[in-house]
This record gives structure tokens, C-alpha cells and sequence, in this order.
């Protein structure tokens, strides 16, 4: 009976609704303002908007003076994300089975190794990153930074699969062993299935979080050529000549609708990796 | 399989650490260049040595003029009247004059007369002044200070290459200096500042806060709550920042709001340290909450539901069931996001260094912010590698001992169990 | 104290659970609420403790009407069938807790936890945390925690359903006898009749959100007012035969069997009809003969039970004292009761 309802009649949740709803206002107000500027000019001095317009968003098919093309950018931004994507899944669907169910010498001290390593303020690596990369001639390449990126979010990834690999029940991997598979060909053709859901999850945090990396390739990869999205906003943002909030709203919309649309049709997917720990 | 992984963290993150505890003993920067560097009689090398050599300072700072088989042979090659050249030779080799002038005297006393332009000419030949020349060796420095007339001793020569050197050199001075200097003190206090109160306030207090409230609303009011206030950790931070300075600065919002009561609009982010602490706190807070927020929810979801319903039966209030129920079971959870969020606060810089850069003046300026901006990013150019990696080397210490406090509390042995499957 | 429901309803959003009941519950009484999973009972139990307010109606505590009053301004003791006990106090402050959030003083409540842990039989327990307690102990806690605050009523959600079988057996005469010192109201919500019958006054019997019949123990066994009720009560349970009247008697369609009954004067003939036996009344020492054929044979110790097909195909249960000459597949012919059967109409309805 007491699933039918889960709220308790004894406490009525009208106040926390309206309490939460107050403190929550801030937010929505400047999320919501961040859509409706991009679409509206409001007089000087008000608030609220007197004309529909899309003048902020010639962007799109106008070339900033002095700034790379918007389309190049996203592209940019699209491969950024997708490659990290592909590395973070393939090196830590692998890693993570490996620390989950393989008997490996020094296992438990890898383990611990990974999770201190997540732990590790990337400042501290970028640093000698952007150094290295100078060095070894991929400064300023979008290569060099998918690596370093994709680098400093396996940990995360690593811990996240070990523990979905701990949930798979060990006797579909024992009676593929007994049934003759090897332990690769059971982990490819067995396990591997059973956490398609983690999978979908990780996937997409991972993209979600290359296309919002700002700090890396600010640093390691500034040229034109190989700008991301995020650079190409703050680059706007810094240009002190042509200050104008509702174009860079305009360019952050643009940036962020992707993550949005992600977020709203994989929320429950998401909710549980960012509940489960990430920097912040 | 794992080969990739152990790769990947070895190139990207072992070496990098590594690395950095190399950096941290050096003195690396723009300006000594991060391969190796030359000799060279810089005035600042001059301002240098001045202290403790007065006089060689003063020497070395004025041009030289030789007359040597060096600068004679050029000037053969010049192909000017022979006579020159004879004379020179003749009446003049390896007299060292302290000045052009001097030098030029001597030229245009010459029997062949030389042109005024062929005077300037030819003291140029034998300018040997050391001022700005870049020397490939140390041992190429000495020689040509010796040809000059300058006896040194063992010890000034040593003090002549240190002070002229342009590379980097192996030196503790950044530990030093980040142990001595007041502005590096000042720093400390506001990362000690930042990540206590934003902790406390944002990552742990609101966090409960909306984890609490949530949890007596209805499923789908929740869930829309809990989105919203997941939104500022999934928007990328520049456009995150954007929205807060859209907010804050003097054509923001709350400038034109306060506007409506007569208040001149101002830079909210920016014209004073507290307002500047104030947004830089809730910028950060506002991510940080999430992730509480989510942790504390599925912690309360995991209490029965009839312990819920025992207590109301029993008499509680709600405020009695937060205090006695809810809260006394969120113990380890709470433990947990203080412990990793003070790690995820100690390294984060990216919200502070988009909004205010550390401002207003280095208000707002706390340890990871400061380890970038100095050896990455700052408007004087001069970019310190080398205390950089130092100051980053002393978050990496702090990091790697907390986490090693952390791996003890959290019963890390607990975690990992043997496979079941032996081969 | 009396407790009254009066025309209660309740629904969840479209779902009507329940509607328009009356019950009324003596005070010191015990009174069991019995039925099958989703009959309603528990939802009974949350209205009257307020966890859930009623749709419609009213719910008086003797001449308090408690309607629409939170579960906190109520004063009732509800044992859980999880038992609910807070896994981070021990034991006394587990049993303590009501008071303390009435913020009694600490001397008060120690006082008055020694008591009631005196009562249950668990004060050499108080140190300890739930998880150090066996299933037995924790109901104890659960039920001191419930009777500390001298409730008005006492709730019992299926209380016995976590215990194993040797413990069911000595917490029920322990809640009893609890019940039975303390004078207290009582309502036991259960889908175990054995628990009803053995420890409550009277059982209200649920089905579908209604009482079918509220009745004392013996009562409801004896003169069940439907087939429902009939079927429900009784371990083994009751047999039925469908058959039709015929002449003020009892006939399966093929006519094998006949059985006269003074419930059936003036009921026309070929009315549909079921009739309820109880296994302890088929077998030996019967009026009316019944030829059938030995399907199944179970031994219990003391008795045996057999199944028993009849030529049209229709089961009757029979319970004997033990004997070891009647195997499966054995032809007998025993006889029915007939003062005994029970006898009811197409609408499950007892004539």
C-alpha cells in the first residue's frame, strides 16, 4: 500500500516546495534570461525585453573579425569530445575488467593507485603537460590534448567500470570458461553485454565533459586552427573591443544545447555518475 | 588489457608528476627558457654583480676597444688602403683602449688619413666589449673577459657565470620563497578560506539542504528540483561564469535592478574583495551542491520508508525526523563528500580564474589559481615555470596524504575482494 | 479506548482502495484485520496511525475525532512488520525515542524505559544496536517503543511475518498477554488466519476494500457468513462442491450425491448452489454416504489427510485421526456431515 504514496500526509510539502522554489529562482531566472537575450533586445535599463530579433546569432553565418569560423569550432569541439569519448571507453571497459576479476599482481595497490590519482588536482599535471608537449612538438594540436584530457579522466572512468564489473554475476563468466571461451572472448562476448547500460552512461559523461573542457585546451591547443568551443567563447569574452552580452549568450546557447538536449533525455543515466563522484 | 590504461597514466599523469617535482628545483621561466641557456653581460647581470665587484662591473659595462690579429685580419679583408693595416700591426697591436673614443683617436692618427666613415669602420673591427654579447660556453666568457684585461680569480669567475647565465639553473629558491613570502601566506589563508567555507556553506549545508527538502516533495517535483540545481555542474564553466557576470557586472542584472531604487549600477563581481568573495563562493557553490545533493538523496532513499513512518507515529516533528533519523544515517555519506570535496576545491581554479582572475588586486586569489597563473598564465609575460611547478607540487603532497587519510577512513581494503575465477 | 471508523474511504489518485467502512473497535479489545495481500488492511492501518489521511469519512478515538489530525498529535503505538527500528540508536534509545522528542526529561524516559523493558523482557538488552538483536528481541523493542507512550490504540502490522516458526509461536501469546496487561486497544493487520483466530477477539475479515464479516474467532469458523469468509478460515481448508437445489437438497449435476438441508426450504429448484465441507467433517462418523476414489495422502503425525475424487471430478478434503489402511488410489466411501456443511448461493452468499 505505502508504495502508492510516498510523500507522508503527516508533513505537508507545500513549504519546501515554495522554500526550495525561492532559492532555486536565482538559477532559473539566469537561465532563463540566458535564452531569452539571445532572442530579444530589451531597452537600456530594463529587464524586460521589447523585440524578437536574431541579430545575436549572426554568428552563425557571419565570421567574427579576427576569430576562427563558428562551424570549424564546433567541429573542433565535436571531434574533442568524440575521441575522448572512444579513448576513455575502450582503455577503462578494458582496465576496469582487468582490476574487477583478473588475478594481477599488485592489483590492490593499483586499485588504490587509481583512485589517489583521481584524487589528483589536475593543475598540478598541466603544468608539466604543457611542457611535455611542447617537447614532444604536439602543443597545440588537438591530438596532444585528446590525450592529455582522456588521460586525466581514466581514473574516474577506471573506478566507474571496476565497480559496474563488480555487479555482473560471476557465474556467467564462469560458465563461459567451463564452456571453453577464453578470458578475453568471454569478457568481449559475455560481460561485456551485460553492462551496456554503464557503457551508455560513461559514454556520455565522458562526451558531456570533453565539450565542456575549457581549462586544457585553453592551455595546450589555443591556435585557431584547433580551437574548441569553450576557448572561441572566453577568447569572445576577453575581447575587450566588442563586449556585447547577447552574443555571447547567443554562442553559449549554441555551445550548450547539445549538453542540454544529453542531459534531458539521459538524466537518470547521468544522475547516478555524478552522484557517484566527480570533481567540483 | 590493462597495458593502455597503465600507458596512458604513466605518459599523462606519473610523468607529469614527476616532472613537476623536477620543474620545482630548477628556476625555470620565459625568460630562461626551458632547454638550456647562454652567457651573457646583461645590465641586469651588471646591476648583479656590481655588490661584490664594483670595479669589474664598471668594466665590463663600457665598451672595449683591441687592437688583436683578430680585428687586423678583418680589416684585411676589407680591402682598404694596405697601410692601415701595416701600421696598425706595426705600432699598436694589443693595446687595449677603455673607450670608442680613445680608440678613434688612435685610428685617425693614422699617416694614411682614413675617412671619417672609414674610422667608425674600422673601430667597429675592434670593438671587444663582452655588454650584450652571447657567449655558447662559460669558458668562452672568461676568455674573452681575460683578453679584455680582466684578471679573475677562481671564485669571481664562478660569481662572473652565475650572474651572466640565461638558462635555468637547479635551485631550492622556490620552496623558499613559497615559505617566506607574505603574498604566498596570504594565498594559503585564502584557499584555507575558500575551500572551508564554500565546503561547509555549499558542498555539505545546501547540499543536505536540497537533499532534504527534496525528499519531502512528491517524486516528479523533486526530480525537477534536483535538475535545476544539477544544471550549473553539467553547463560548460565558461558559459556558467558568462551567466554570473551577466548577473554581476555593471550592466548585469543586478545593477539594473538596484537601478530601479536609484542605486548607480557598479561591478558587483569586482569592486570589492567581499562582494568578489561573495560571488566567488556561490559560483563554486552552486556546482559543489550538486554532487551532494545526489549522494545525500540516494543515501535518504536508502532509510526504510517505515522508519519514516515510525517516527511520525512516535511523534516526531519533521524537524525532530531530520535531527534524530535522517541526519544520524547520512553520517558516512556526509564524511565522504567533505573528504573528496576538499580535494575537488583544493585543485579547482577554472571558475575563479573566469571570473574574477583572482581579483579584485589577488583578493580572490587562492593556491591553484596562484600555481596557474604563475607559471601559465599572467599579463606580465614573464611565466616562472619553475615556482609554479613548485607551488603545484605543494597541492600534489597535500592531495596524496589526504587521499591516503581518505583510502584509511573509507576501509579501502573493503573494496576490492579476490576474484573468484583463479588462473 | 473505543476506536470508530465511520464510512472511511480511501483512494490513490483514480484507484479506490476502499469505501465507505464501518468499524468499530471495543475498548481493550483486540481485533484482527484479516485478508489477502491488496485487500485493503494496511491501508486501514496507515489511516488510523494518519500516515494516510482518509478520502472520505471520519475515524474517532473513543470521542476524538482524529480525522484529519497528523500522526503525531494521535497517540498510537504501531509495531512495523520490518519492526522500523532505528539502526543507529541502541536499544533504549530506540525505545526511548517518543519520548524523547516529547522532550521529557532524560531521567524521566530512563525511568520509564526500564519499566516498559521490564514488561517485554529485554533489560539486559538496552546497550546494544538493532543489528545485535535476533528477530525475537527486535519485536520486543518494536513493541516497547509502541507502548511506552501508553497509546490509545495499538497497531500491529503483520508483527509475525519475520519471525520463523518457533518464535511466531511464542511472540503471539507474548503480545497477548502484553495486550491483555496493558488493557490497550489493539488492531492486528495479518493474512495469516491461524494468527487472528489464535490471538484477537474478534477478526474483521477483508476482501476488495470491504469487511465481509466481523465476528469472534469461533463465530466466523462456525457460521461463516460467505464463501469467502468460509474458504479463507481453516487449515486445511474447506472443500466445495458446486452442485444445484433440488427438492430443499444439496445435488451435484450428476446426481451422485444428495444431501438434504434446512437452509434450502423455498429455494426453487435448479438454483445454483455451492457447498462448503470442512475436512473434519468428512470421513468417518458421517449421515450421508459419499463414494469417491483416494487421490492424495499426506501424514501429519497425529491425523491424516486425504484427498478424496468424487465421479463428477469434484475434490473433498477429509482430516482422520492417523491411520496407515487407506492408500492413493484406494476406492472409500465415507460420509458428510450434514448438520455440518455449509451451503451458499451463486452470489457466495451463505443461505
Amino acid at each position: 500500500m505505502s508504495e502508492q504514496s510516498k510523500v507522508s500526509a503527516n508533513f505537508s510539502s507545500l513549504p519546501v516546495i515554495l522554500l526550495l522554489g525561492l532559492v532555486s529562482l536565482p538559477l532559473v531566472l539566469m537561465y532563463a534570461y540566458l535564452l531569452l537575450d539571445t532572442v530579444s533586445n530589451s531597452e537600456a535599463g530594463s529587464l524586460i525585453p521589447s523585440e524578437f530579433t536574431l541579430e545575436h546569432w549572426s554568428f552563425l553565418w557571419q565570421m567574427k573579425p579576427g576569430k576562427p569560423n563558428i562551424w570549424l569550432v564546433t567541429l573542433n569541439t565535436f571531434i574533442f569530445a568524440s575521441c575522448i569519448t572512444a579513448v576513455i571507453l575502450i582503455v577503462s571497459s578494458m582496465a576496469g575488467y582487468v582490476l574487477s576479476r583478473l588475478n594481477l599482481p599488485a592489483r590492490g595497490f593499483f586499485l588504490a593507485g587509481v583512485m589517489v590519482l583521481h584524487a589528483f588536482p589536475s593543475v598540478t599535471l598541466i603544468i608539466a603537460i604543457f611542457i611535455v608537449l611542447q617537447y614532444i612538438g604536439l602543443y597545440n594540436s588537438l591530438v596532444g590534448v585528446i590525450l592529455v584530457k582522456s588521460a586525466i579522466d581514466l581514473p574516474l572512468g577506471i573506478w566507474l567500470m571496476k565497480g559496474f564489473y563488480d555487479t555482473v554475476p560471476w557465474e556467467i563468466e564462469m560458465a563461459g570458461i567451463v564452456d571453453g571461451a577464453s578470458r578475453f572472448a568471454v569478457w568481449r562476448r559475455l560481460v561485456l553485454p551485460q553492462i551496456k547500460p554503464a557503457i551508455m552512461a560513461l559514454g556520455l559523461f565522458s562526451f558531456l565533459t570533453g565539450w565542456s573542457e575549457f581549462i586544457l585546451p585553453q592551455v595546450l591547443a589555443p591556435g585557431a586552427h584547433v580551437q574548441v568551443l569553450s576557448v572561441y567563447l572566453a577568447s569572445l569574452i576577453a575581447d575587450d573591443n566588442n563586449f556585447d552580452f547577447a552574443t555571447f549568450k547567443a554562442v553559449g546557447v549554441f555551445y550548450v544545447i547539445p549538453v542540454l538536449i544529453l542531459y534531458v533525455f539521459f538524466q537518470k543515466h547521468l544522475m547516478n555518475i555524478y552522484g557517484g563522484g566527480t570533481k567540483g | 588489457m590493462i597495458a593502455p590504461a597503465a600507458i596512458m597514466i604513466f605518459l599523462f599523469f606519473l610523468m607529469p608528476v614527476g616532472l613537476t617535482a623536477i620543474f620545482a628545483m630548477t628556476s625555470m621561466s620565459t625568460a630562461t627558457g626551458i632547454s638550456g641557456g647562454v652567457w651573457q653581460v646583461t645590465q641586469g647581470a651588471v646591476n648583479r654583480l656590481e655588490g661584490d665587484m664594483p670595479a669589474l662591473a664598471e668594466g665590463i659595462a663600457q665598451p672595449r676597444f683591441v687592437v688583436d690579429e683578430e680585428g687586423l685580419a678583418a680589416l684585411e679583408a676589407l680591402k682598404l688602403k694596405p697601410g692601415y693595416v701595416i701600421e696598425l700591426r706595426a705600432e699598436h697591436v694589443g693595446e687595449v683602449f677603455p673607450s670608442r673614443r680613445e680608440a678613434e683617436r688612435v685610428i685617425k692618427a693614422l699617416k694614411d688619413r682614413p675617412s671619417t666613415r672609414e674610422v667608425k669602420q674600422i673601430s667597429d673591427l675592434f670593438n671587444r666589449s663582452v655588454l650584450n654579447t652571447r657567449f655558447e660556453s662559460r669558458e668562452a666568457l672568461v676568455r674573452s673577459l681575460e683578453k679584455l684585461g680582466f684578471k679573475l680569480t677562481p671564485e669571481e669567475r664562478d660569481k662572473v657565470a652565475t650572474a651572466t647565465y640565461t638558462g635555468w639553473v637547479w635551485t631550492t629558491d622556490n620552496f623558499r620563497m613559497i615559505g617566506n613570502s607574505p603574498d604566498m601566506a596570504q594565498i594559503f589563508l585564502n584557499t584555507a578560506f575558500y575551500v572551508a567555507v564554500t565546503l561547509l556553506l555549499f558542498n555539505v549545508s545546501y547540499a543536505l539542504f536540497l537533499a532534504v527538502t527534496t525528499h519531502y516533495m512528491p517524486p516528479t517535483t523533486a526530480s525537477v528540483f534536483r535538475a535545476i540545481w544539477l544544471l550549473p555542474r553539467i553547463t560548460p564553466v565558461v558559459i556558467y561564469v558568462l551567466m554570473w557576470k551577466w548577473l554581476t557586472w555593471d550592466n548585469g542584472f543586478l545593477s539594473l535592478l538596484m537601478g530601479q531604487f536609484g542605486v548607480p549600477p557598479k561591478n558587483y563581481l569586482l569592486d570589492n574583495s567581499y562582494n568578489a568573495w561573495f560571488f566567488v563562493i556561490l559560483i563554486n557553490g552552486f556546482i559543489g551542491a550538486s554532487m551532494g545533493m545526489l549522494v545525500f538523496s540516494s543515501a535518504i532513499k536508502a532509510i526504510p520508508e517505515t522508519q519514516f513512518h515510525a517516527s511520525e507515529v512516535d511523534g516526531a516533528s519533521r524537524w525532530q525526523q531530520i535531527r534524530y533519523i535522517i541526519l544520524p544515517q547520512l553520517r558516512w555519506p556526509i564524511l565522504f563528500v567533505t573528504c573528496y570535496q576538499t580535494l575537488s576545491l583544493l585543485a579547482s581554479f577554472q571558475e575563479i580564474h573566469l571570473s574574477t582572475r583572482g581579483g579584485p588586486g589577488k583578493a580572490t586569489e587562492v593556491w591553484s589559481l596562484a600555481a596557474f597563473h604563475t607559471a601559465l598564465n599572467n599579463y606580465t609575460g614573464n611565466l616562472e615555470y619553475g615556482l609554479g611547478a613548485a607551488m603545484a607540487l605543494v597541492l600534489v603532497v597535500v592531495g596524496l596524504v589526504l587521499s591516503l587519510i581518505y583510502l584509511r577512513v573509507f576501509r579501502y581494503d573493503t573494496l576490492i575482494s579476490k576474484p573468484l575465477i583463479e588462473d | 479506548m473505543r476506536i470508530l471508523l465511520d464510512k472511511f474511504s480511501k483512494s490513490f489518485g483514480a484507484t479506490k482502495v476502499i469505501e465507505d467502512m464501518d468499524l468499530n473497535v471495543g475498548s481493550g479489545e483486540m481485533l484482527a484485520l484479516l485478508g489477502p495481500s491488496g485487500c485493503g488492511k494496511s491501508t486501514t492501518l496507515f489511516a488510523i496511525c494518519g500516515i494516510h489521511r482518509p478520502t472520505s469519512g471520519r475515524i474517532l478515538f473513543g470521542n476524538r475525532d482524529v480525522t484529519s489530525l497528523s500522526s503525531q498529535e494521535r497517540n498510537v503505538g504501531v509495531v512495523f512488520q520490518s519492526y522500523a527500528l532505528y539502526p543507529h540508536m541502541t536499544v533504549a534509545e530506540n525505545i526511548g525515542f517518543p519520548l524523547t522528542v516529547r522532550r521529557m526529561t532524560a531521567a524521566e524516559i530512563n525511568k520509564r524505559v526500564a519499566e516498559i523493558a521490564a514488561l517485554v523482557h529485554i533489560d539486559n538488552l538496552l546497550d546494544r544496536k538493532p543489528s545485535q538483536l535476533s528477530g525475537g528481541q527486535q519485536q520486543r523493542v518494536a513493541l516497547a517503543r509502541a507502548l511506552i507512550r501508553r497509546p490509545d490504540v495499538l497497531l500491529l502490522d503483520e508483527p509475525l511475518a519475520n519471525l520463523d516458526a518457533k518464535l511466531r509461536l511464542e511472540m503471539r501469546s507474548e503480545i497477548r498477554r502484553l495486550q491483555k496487561e496493558t488493557g490497550i486497544t489493539a488492531i492486528l493487520v495479518t493474512h495469516d488466519q491461524v494468527e487472528a483466530m489464535s490471538m484477537c477477539d474478534r477478526i474483521a475479515i477483508m476482501k476488495a476494500g470491504e469487511i465481509v464479516q466481523i465476528a469472534t474467532p469461533s463465530e466466523m469458523y462456525n457460521d461463516p457468513r460467505t464463501a469467502f469468509v468460509a474458504g479463507f478460515l481453516g487449515n486445511p481448508p474447506i472443500s466445495f462442491l458446486t452442485g444445484r437445489a433440488k427438492q430443499g437438497a444439496f445435488a451435484l449435476d450428476d446426481g451422485g450425491l444428495k444431501l438434504p438441508l434446512a437452509a434450502l426450504s423455498g429455494i426453487p429448484d435448479g438454483t445454483a448452489l455451492t457447498l462448503g465441507i470442512r475436512p473434519e467433517h468428512f470421513g468417518i462418523g458421517g449421515d450421508v454416504p459419499v463414494e469417491g476414489k483416494v487421490t492424495f495422502a499426506e501424514t501429519q503425525g497425529r491425523e491424516n489427510l486425504y484427498d478424496v475424487v468424487l465421479p463428477d471430478g469434484s475434490a473433498l478434503r477429509s482430516i482422520q485421526p492417523a491411520r496407515s489402511d487407506v492408500k492413493p488410489g484406494d476406492s472409500v466411501r465415507w460420509s458428510l456431515d450434514s448438520k455440518a456443511a455449509l451451503v451458499f448461493g451463486e452470489d457466495g452468499r451463505r443461505l
